[in-house]
């Protein structure tokens, strides 16, 4: 390591994400969600259990929220006022549920990344916010600075309790199953990514959008899930994000029409998440 | 009414007698005391192993509360080690002698909260048995760990301050420790023969020892901020909404030093009961005791007032729901009881008559530190309870588990100090016989103002300290 | 039983013929056996089939048999093993879609509790036999010597089709009974009643997409309603630009009403009477054509005027000249009736009545399409009702019915307790399930047979809703279990016990199966092939296209006859047992994904409860999780509390589910209540139909109060922009469409 080398990573590192971030990019995942289209089904969510190797924990667990869900779905009700009728407010939910599926963000200025103290969350070339469970030694920390709650603790061996022989004969081998004292999260089904970027390299070409998708996205019945190469420009997701004019690397963003539809959850974080929702749409 | 720090009369023979005396013969009270504290820590280890075969689970932490009690009691067992570098370095350094007679239990202090702060975020892991991985050690594959973190720097922060204060400890006790040798029979002699490393009280010796003793306080100050300040920053550092406070590391150190003082009050009057040093620990030098903390204590809630008002005006949304929750949500009663034990009932410390009585310091004292204790249990939970995601909001209550970690840590403290009163003299005695003899020649001098005699008058006989 | 196992190297032959095939090797074997404890078959590894690269995961296409929709799947397999359910791309059912109870089948695949021996009741108690003990005792009681014929036997099965249909059929030929009683909870004979009697077909094909307003009574298509993954995938069509308008109307709010523009709440069997207003302000107020109906009809609509019509289904009147409005001003629109509408004792009016709505929109042959007829009308779809269930335990009760068989149904926990069935059962003396689970029926059965499970078995099924195409179920593994059966080789057997001169040539299942669709004509095919290839090219696919013949769509306008609402003193609630897009009618209560699972509208796990509005919470004085005890003249239930605006104050819902016996799976196992057991003995007038939704109920404070388990915090956003909604003439200006008027 030598001075200049020093010097410039730097340079390098000290480049805020206005500047394009630190990180040097092969495909940057992301994800477009739809929820005029989202009917909040769940079947993304089991989509996942199935592909992930996500533990079941049981009702009494549930009950303390030791609960294991990469993808959940939020519901929130419009009506403020869920036990009390009065006249101030309306008797019925009338324009029915809003539905929130929520998976690791994959912020590009993840909250979570600087806080873990052997850096077993770190960011990929592929613009992925990366669990590496071998090394995680189970402090936490990223999960408590995660303003979106989307990182689970295994609170528990569930190896035995989850899956009693012969259910563990459904476990998928391109993951593992995480033991206690281990932080892990949704990865945009990270082991489907290293299979098309494989088969793309061996073909020698690049990763076409589309030619794999991720586990929720798959299942979706009604396609409102999008997810791609944000750097290819001609990606369905990179396409989505520019129709909305919702920017990566921009602390304010610069929205030209402001009805449209393209929003971040906690975009004021500036946490730069790589999942833009597009708003519910209600008639009235 | 005593009204000196000191009996400026006592001889030098007496001091040696009444301090090693505590060290000798320990009385049933003392084995009762340390069986207790035995009971406590089984009671502790039982649960660690059973968290360690089961799985964190069993402490009923959850999604989003990753951290709970454990964090908190670590916080609070950092902050008690803040007292013994404020007695021994800082007031040394400002020369508050009233501090000599009972700075060494209080260094002690320091290092034994230390060694179980340190605890705590090791077995909070869900796998300590890779905690070597905080290390920043040469690895093959040039794995590091990771330098941004605030839990790294804690790491190297705590470590530091540990062997630091202990390294202090053992500096400060070594003319002590000679004494003892010359004093000691049987195991007694040989470890003291050790450890006092050959001290002989000469005057090279002596003035190498001042020199080491004062660099060493210097160093430990900006340590001692330093850590709790760090500590802070596991917190500050975040996103999070009620610990993204830029004032926590002051209002940690605040703190620190609070709960610090308040453990001196309860240890002083402890080992004034225990040991019969009403001569060395006496009502005065608990009344400025008193006084410091209550100083504190207002820097403190000045310092809490600062933190609402910043968070209030602070135009942060979420944070404001969360202070608004301390308040008015789930946890409002141990909030309301912190800013009670921690702001008001420290006004018990500004009225003399409570002061100079000591059942009441006792229990007023106790309190504080209860209060401070929850002090850091509002400062963890109600952040990672309810912060911005409102789907995450959830309380659950700590299980027996967790409490039982958190009590078996007073016993774990308690036995570290047990041992220590036997072995190693708690109260110093150099330093006391500094003091006696300081506090008679300004008395000698006061005295010679007053009936005028000129300076060229013989000098009253006044014994010379003796290592 | 040998000669009905498949040969494993020909099985593999044939996996090796279906194109992009892989072996199954190994797959008995369990996965943590290790080389150095020497138990393992190292020949697997060293010299693998031809098609088994380990590490590479390989799709077989398949029918998901989690409900009655028939969606097409790609198994994915790796090891020998399968992983994972994907949607079939080229299944015209669910375009490559799949919801969670098909991502949950895996789980009842290789569920803990699966019944792997047969069983034989011998001294009151079931106990492990082998197969020829058991096959030896059906032979006893129904083969030829037994002298078991005609109506003292019986099939009690769920919804069939295909050539399991067929085969099925000729058993209960060979048999000489016509007893055969197809029993689904969850259903649409009401609605197709009515289809038939006013469209002259049973079940038309609905354009989700083609429509600009979609009005559904009590039709849950999202969730559970016919084929709610095809639905799903239309309606996605139909919220792109323009986007249509959703208005949901029904006493609880399902999955399809969480998601509509407007949910409207209405008293629980009043469905119709709005249905009428709605008609009666399309024609006097938007002076729609009224001359498609015939004159009774009109005077019957004009009766129902807004007054009328708020009073008796508490919707208020501009709610309903707002749906009208939307109705008469976007064309074309789409009217359904299902679930709460139907479910009820004038279950076939108000179903008539909305019919009657699209036929004054002129929706029928725009919306509402024929769907033509199958070619092979033997294996189209046995839809299975509740008036079955009622059937059989009026036949049960009957006297005389000496053998029943049970397949793919549990009635004895979905009978309603007023049926008394599982006394009445007692009395039949040979009882057999075809079961995969020891569920409540299988237990108290005199034999039972375990059976493959779906995605270890050979069949083919055609879906009752849009069955363009034939789905073929292949195994995606091995059997895990060596001894099952495939239920198809059973009934064969079953079969050749009468008629082996026909059936006596197939030495199984598969056999009968090949030759069957190889013998379909080759012009079906696309693009015609052999026939031999033909049977390759169903396999590699999943599926065998088939060309409906087409057929014309009338409507014919009927009067309906809908009773005011009457209040009952006693019982003052109106029960809504709901069926949920998960557990389904219970049948998944043993999926610990699908427990695990939150329902989509109260987001509560592994539990039953009672969903109340907060009017009537305040009248019973109870908070979320107070434990309420539900009672009707049957009998009574208890469950805890959720509170919120999703549902009629004159309603209470507990979902269907669970309540199921401990036998049945450890994931059921004390989990929650069956509301299905207090039902009253209502059905529909006409049709004879159960009224699902037709029992009254009375509440009272059980006085306990326990945690809702349920996931999240917060119910409302907090001012947070997490789900933000915007306007849709927001949404049309940026993204194409016109603004409705």
């Amino acid at each position: 390591m030598s001075l200049k080398n020093i010097l410039e990573n730097w340079s390098h590192y000290r480049r805020g994400i206005e500047q394009g971030g630190h990180h040097k990019y092969e495909h940057m995942w992301g994800m477009a969600l739809d929820l005029n289209k989202c009917i909040g089904c769940n079947a993304c969510s089991v989509a996942c259990y199935a592909e992930n190797n996500l533990a079941v924990v049981g009702h009494d667990r549930f009950a303390k929220n030791q609960v294991m869900h990469w993808l959940r779905i939020e519901r929130y009700w419009d009506e403020p006022d869920l036990d009390k009728v009065s006249d101030s407010t309306s008797q019925y939910q009338e324009h029915g549920a809003s539905f929130l599926p929520m998976m690791c963000q994959q912020c590009n200025a993840a909250t979570c990344e600087p806080v873990c103290p052997v850096a077993a969350t770190y960011h990929t070339p592929d613009g992925l916010n990366a669990q590496v469970y071998n090394r995680c030694i189970g402090s936490r920390y990223c999960s408590n600075n995660c303003p979106y709650r989307l990182r689970y603790f295994n609170w528990f061996s569930f190896y035995e309790s989850s899956w009693p022989a012969p259910l563990h004969l459904q476990l998928n081998p391109d993951l593992t199953v995480r033991d206690k004292g281990v932080m892990e999260k949704c990865t945009f089904c990270v082991q489907r990514i290293r299979v098309a970027k494989d088969k793309a390299k061996m073909e020698n070409r690049k990763v076409v959008d589309g030619e794999f998708q991720t586990s929720c996205q798959q299942s979706c019945p009604t396609t409102a899930i999008v997810f791609g190469d944000m750097l290819d420009p001609e990606s369905k997701v990179s396409t989505l994000w520019r129709t909305h004019q919702v920017e990566l690397g921009k602390t304010k963003q610069a929205k030209q029409n402001r009805e449209l539809r393209g929003y971040r959850v906690f975009e004021a974080l500036n946490t730069e998440p790589k999942v833009m929702y597009m708003e519910r749409v209600r008639e009235v | 009414m005593q009204t000196k720090d000191i009996n400026e009369q006592i001889k030098w023979a007496q001091i040696n007698k009444d301090v090693l005396s505590s060290m000798e013969n320990p009385r049933m009270a003392y084995w009762v005391a340390v069986a207790v504290c035995v009971a406590m820590i089984a009671c502790a280890a039982a649960a660690v192993g059973y968290v360690y075969t089961t799985g964190q689970g069993v402490l009923d932490l959850y999604w989003p509360e990753m951290w709970g009690l454990f964090i908190a009691t670590f916080i609070f067992w950092i902050g008690m080690s803040h007292s013994g570098t404020l007695l021994s370095a800082i007031l040394h350094i400002v020369h508050a002698d009233w501090r000599k007679p009972i700075y060494r239990f209080a260094e002690a202090m320091t290092t034994f909260s230390l060694m179980t702060a340190g605890l705590f975020p090791i077995i909070h892991l869900g796998r300590m048995w890779n905690l070597y991985w905080v290390l920043p050690y040469v690895s093959d594959r040039g794995i590091w760990p990771n330098f941004r973190s605030p839990l790294a720097w804690d790491c190297f922060a705590i470590f530091t301050y540990l062997t630091s204060s202990a390294l202090f400890l053992f500096i400060g006790m070594i003319p002590d420790l000679a004494i003892c040798r010359d004093n000691a029979k049987g195991w007694r002699k040989k470890l003291y023969t050790v450890l006092s490393l050959g001290w002989a009280g000469t005057d090279r010796q002596w003035r190498h020892f001042r020199k080491t003793y004062l660099l060493m306080a210097c160093f430990l100050i900006p340590l001692a901020v330093s850590v709790h300040s760090i500590v802070s920053s596991d917190f500050a550092m975040s996103i999070m909404p009620g610990w993204h406070v830029t004032s926590f590391p002051p209002y940690f150190v605040a703190g620190a030093l609070y709960s610090g003082c308040a453990a001196i009050i309860t240890l002083f009057i402890i080992l004034r009961y225990f040991f019969r040093f009403e001569e060395y620990m006496t009502i005065p030098i608990l009344e400025k005791t008193c006084k410091l903390t209550f100083v504190i204590a207002m820097a403190w809630s000045y310092l809490n007032l600062i933190e609402f008002a910043a968070t209030w005006y602070g135009h942060d949304a979420a944070a404001k729901e969360v202070l608004w929750d301390k308040f008015t949500g789930p946890f409002s009663p141990y909030f309301w009881a912190m800013l009670f034990f921690g702001s008001v009932l420290p006004f018990a410390l500004a009225f003399e008559k409570l002061r100079r009585h000591l059942p009441t310091m006792f229990v007023v004292s106790l309190l504080l530190n209860v209060g401070m204790w929850l002090e850091r249990w509002m400062i963890v939970s109600p952040t990672l309870s309810l912060s911005y995601h409102p789907f995450a909001w959830k309380v659950v209550w700590p299980s027996m588990v967790q409490w039982a970690v958190v009590f078996g840590s007073f016993g774990w403290f308690g036995l570290l100090f047990l041992v220590f009163v036997k072995v190693f003299p708690s109260v110093s005695m150099y330093e006391v016989k500094e003091m006696v003899y300081h506090r008679r020649r300004a008395h000698e001098e006061d005295q010679a103002k007053i009936f005028h005699r000129r300076t060229s008058d013989p000098q009253p006989a006044i014994d010379t300290p003796s290592a | 039983m040998s000669g009905i196992e498949i040969n494993r190297r020909d099985f593999l032959k044939v996996m090796g013929w279906s194109g992009a095939g892989v072996a199954l090797a190994a797959c008995d074997m369990p996965s943590t056996v290790t080389l150095e404890e020497g138990k393992e078959e190292v020949t697997a590894y060293i010299l693998p089939e031809e098609y088994v690269i380990p590490g590479i995961g390989v799709y077989y296409a398949s029918t998901c048999q989690q409900c009655s929709a028939g969606c097409g799947i790609h198994g994915r397999v790796r090891e020998g093993r399968v992983l994972k359910f994907e949607g079939n791309p080229d299944a015209k059912i669910n375009y490559g879609k799949l919801c969670q109870m098909g991502q949950g089948g895996v789980q009842a695949h290789y569920n803990p509790d699966r019944i792997t021996k047969p069983l034989v009741r011998k001294g009151g108690a079931l106990v492990e036999a082998s197969w020829d003990e058991a096959l030896g005792l059906i032979k006893q009681h129904v083969g030829p010597e037994s002298a078991l014929s005609g109506d003292k036997f019986a099939w009690v099965t769920g919804t069939v089709s295909g050539h399991q249909a067929v085969l099925l059929q000729a058993h209960l030929e060979a048999m000489g009974s016509g007893n055969h009683f197809v029993h689904e909870v969850i259903n649409n004979a009401v609605g197709q009643a009515v289809n038939s009697d006013m469209l002259g077909e049973t079940q038309p094909t609905y354009r989700f997409d083609e429509a600009r307003v979609i009005v559904s009574f009590g039709a849950d298509f999202l969730g559970t309603w016919m084929s709610p993954v095809h639905f799903a995938t239309q309606y996605a069509k139909f919220r792109e630009a323009p986007r249509g308008i959703l208005v949901q109307i029904e006493p609880k709010m399902t999955l399809t009403g969480a998601n509509a523009d407007l949910w409207l709440a209405v008293r629980p069997g009043t469905e119709g009477v709005l249905a009428l207003g709605l008609a009666n302000t399309l024609l006097v107020k938007h002076k729609r054509d009224a001359s498609v109906l015939p004159a009774e009809v009109q005077e019957m609509i004009a009766r129902y005027d807004l007054d009328t019509v708020q009073r008796i289904t508490g919707v208020t009147g501009d709610r309903i000249v707002k749906v009208a409005g939307w109705l008469d001003s976007q064309s074309p629109s789409l009217v359904l009736a299902g679930g709460t509408a139907e479910g009820q004792e004038h279950g076939y009016e108000t179903a008539a009545a909305v019919m009657l709505l699209n036929i004054i929109l002129g929706n029928v042959g725009r919306t509402i399409v024929s769907s033509g007829d199958l070619p092979y009308a033997q294996m189209g779809p046995k839809s299975g009702n509740n008036q079955a269930l009622l059937n059989f335990a009026e036949t049960v009760e009957k006297g005389g019915l000496e053998a029943v068989f049970f397949y793919n149904t549990n009635p004895v926990y979905t009978a309603p307790s007023f049926l008394k069935l599982t006394d009445k059962l007692n009395s039949v003396p040979f009882k057999v399930a075809f079961a995969q689970f020891p569920d409540e029926t299988a237990m108290r059965a005199d034999v039972v047979l375990p059976i493959h499970s779906p995605y270890e078995d050979w069949g083919t099924h055609v879906a009752a809703y849009n069955g363009t195409q034939i789905g073929v179920q292949q195994p995606l593994m091995e059997p895990l279990n060596p001894t099952t059966h495939g239920f198809g080789d059973l009934l064969l057997e079953m079969l050749k016990l009468r008629k082996a001169e026909t059936y006596g040539g197939f030495a199984d299942y598969y056999a009968y199966l090949k030759q069957a669709i190889s013998a379909l004509p080759v012009e079906l095919a696309q693009p015609a092939r052999l026939h031999d290839a033909q049977w390759q090219q169903a396999l590699q696919t999943g599926l065998i296209p088939v060309q409906r013949s087409a057929r014309a769509i009338s409507a014919k306008a009927l009067a309906v006859n809908l009773p005011d609402y009457t209040q009952n003193g006693q019982y003052p609630y109106h029960l809504v047992p709901s069926p949920r897009l998960g557990l389904w009618d219970g049948r998944h209560a043993n999926i610990p994904w699908l427990q695990e699972a939150p329902d989509q509208i109260s987001k509560v796990v592994w539990d039953s409860w009672a969903e109340m509005h907060p009017a009537t919470a305040q009248k019973l004085g109870v908070t979320q999780g107070d434990v309420v005890t539900i009672t009707s003249d049957q009998g009574a239930v208890e469950a805890k509390v959720y509170i919120y605006k999703g549902i009629h104050p004159d309603a209470i819902a507990v979902p269907l589910g669970q309540g199921h016996e401990k036998e049945f799976s450890r994931y059921a196992k004390d989990r929650g209540v069956n509301p299905l057991k207090v039902l009253s003995p209502v059905r529909d007038a006409k049709t004879g139909e159960l009224a699902l939704y037709g029992t009254r109920v009375q509440i009272a404070k059980a006085g306990r109060h326990e945690k809702l388990v349920k996931m999240g915090g917060s119910e409302i956003q907090v001012g947070r922009k997490l789900v933000a909604t915007v306007t849709a003439d927001v949404f049309r200006r940026t993204e194409g469409g016109q603004d409705v008027a």
